[in-house]
């Protein structure tokens, strides 16, 4: 039976992804994990067995990993790569553990967001309570893009449902600026930790304001004051 | 490095009418929020949104952390020793440091301080 992982000799290791179609992956036990507090189907101790799993016929009892713990790999290879030269290589086990270390963040943040719920008597978590954990947890840097992130999406999610009911120019919002029909940024140039080209959040859906200043509308435009004009051509796909 | 694009994509998808595509599925994103705890009830529909973009976040740190790394060994290959490296040496990774040390068949340095 060819799973891939009989990579032969020495099990102190997980093999974590046997080549196979149907997205599950068979781990041999023969690793001495200790911790898991974030609810992976994962081998523990007590299956335990390491050196039994040398045999090539049929393997020892296993735990099945399914991949649905994680992220999809090609997904994260393909944020990898934009951060990474072009000339760059990496090696499988390394996006593996960066597999893995995403979903120990998702789980981490979620963690303390559900304690902040449990404490206050919400059964929900919300964005909010996300981006509070974050802050809480060390990320801060992460917590202003987001909330631009949001606030844009939560724009876009309103357009549709209003863009029926009213022109995008009536929005019964006070423009400082006649431009109400700016396209959405050009090139906003995301840096982690920077606040380069991160925008005032824009407060209406295909409107923004020059000088910085947030309206009121669309709830809590994010504090940051880059500079709008910032590698913008505010018509350049609207002419 | 240019990160022109990083937005185009996810968020702007939206504009003229398509909810996608977010880098990360939102799916899979929400079913490892449930199984973080046994006391996650409910989601709301935007937290995972929240996260497809954070882990891109996230993922583009770590990723930029280990490159460091390995470029100091001169090669040009990221292994997992290089992710374990750069988790050793970022404070904010600390919650890693157990995965890191599983995964990686070679007794890592230690953190040093800071």
């Amino acid at each position: 039976m060819e799973h891939g992982g009989g990579s032969g000799g020495g099990f102190n290791r997980f093999y974590k992804h046997a080549k196979s179609t149907s997205g599950l992956s068979i781990v041999y036990g023969g690793s001495s994990n200790s911790n898991n507090s974030n609810g992976f189907i994962n081998n523990t101790a007590s299956t335990n067995n390491g050196n039994a799993a040398n045999s090539n016929t049929m393997p020892p009892p296993c735990t099945v990993r399914e991949q649905d713990q994680y992220m999809p790999i090609a997904n994260v290879i393909r944020i990898m790569r934009r951060i990474l030269p072009t000339h760059a290589k990496i090696s499988d086990d390394a996006k593996e553990t960066i597999q893995e270390c995403v979903s120990e963040y998702i789980s981490f943040i979620t963690g303390e967001a559900n304690e902040r719920c449990q404490r206050e008597q919400r059964k929900t978590i919300t964005a909010e309570d996300v981006l509070w954990a974050m802050g809480k947890l060390g990320f801060d840097d992460y917590v202003e893009p987001l909330t631009v992130f949001l606030n844009r999406y939560r724009e876009n999610e309103n357009e549709k449902t209003s863009l029926r009911a009213e022109p995008v120019l009536k929005r019964g919002i006070d423009y400082g600026s006649p431009i109400v029909m700016a396209p959405p940024y050009g090139q906003p140039g995301f840096h982690v930790g920077h606040h380069q080209g991160i925008f005032d959040g824009a407060t209406a859906m295909g409107g923004y304001f020059r000088d910085g200043s947030g309206g009121g509308a669309g709830g809590g435009s994010s504090s940051s004051q880059a500079s709008l004009t910032n590698n913008f051509d505010p018509f350049v796909q609207y002419k | 490095m240019r990160q022109a694009g990083t937005y185009s994509g996810i968020v702007w998808g939206g504009i003229s009418g398509k909810t996608g595509p977010h880098l990360l599925p939102l799916a899979r994103i929400k079913k490892i929020m449930k199984k973080s705890s046994e006391e996650v009830k409910m989601i709301s529909g935007e937290s995972p949104i929240v996260f497809s973009k954070a882990c891109e976040l996230f993922i583009k740190e770590l990723t930029q952390r280990s490159w460091m790394v390995t470029i100091k060994g001169k090669t040009r290959t990221l292994s997992t020793e290089d992710v374990a490296s750069a988790v050793l040496a970022t404070d904010l990774f600390d919650f890693l440091v157990n995965l890191v040390s599983e995964s990686a068949p070679a007794p890592l340095h230690p953190k040093p301080p800071n």
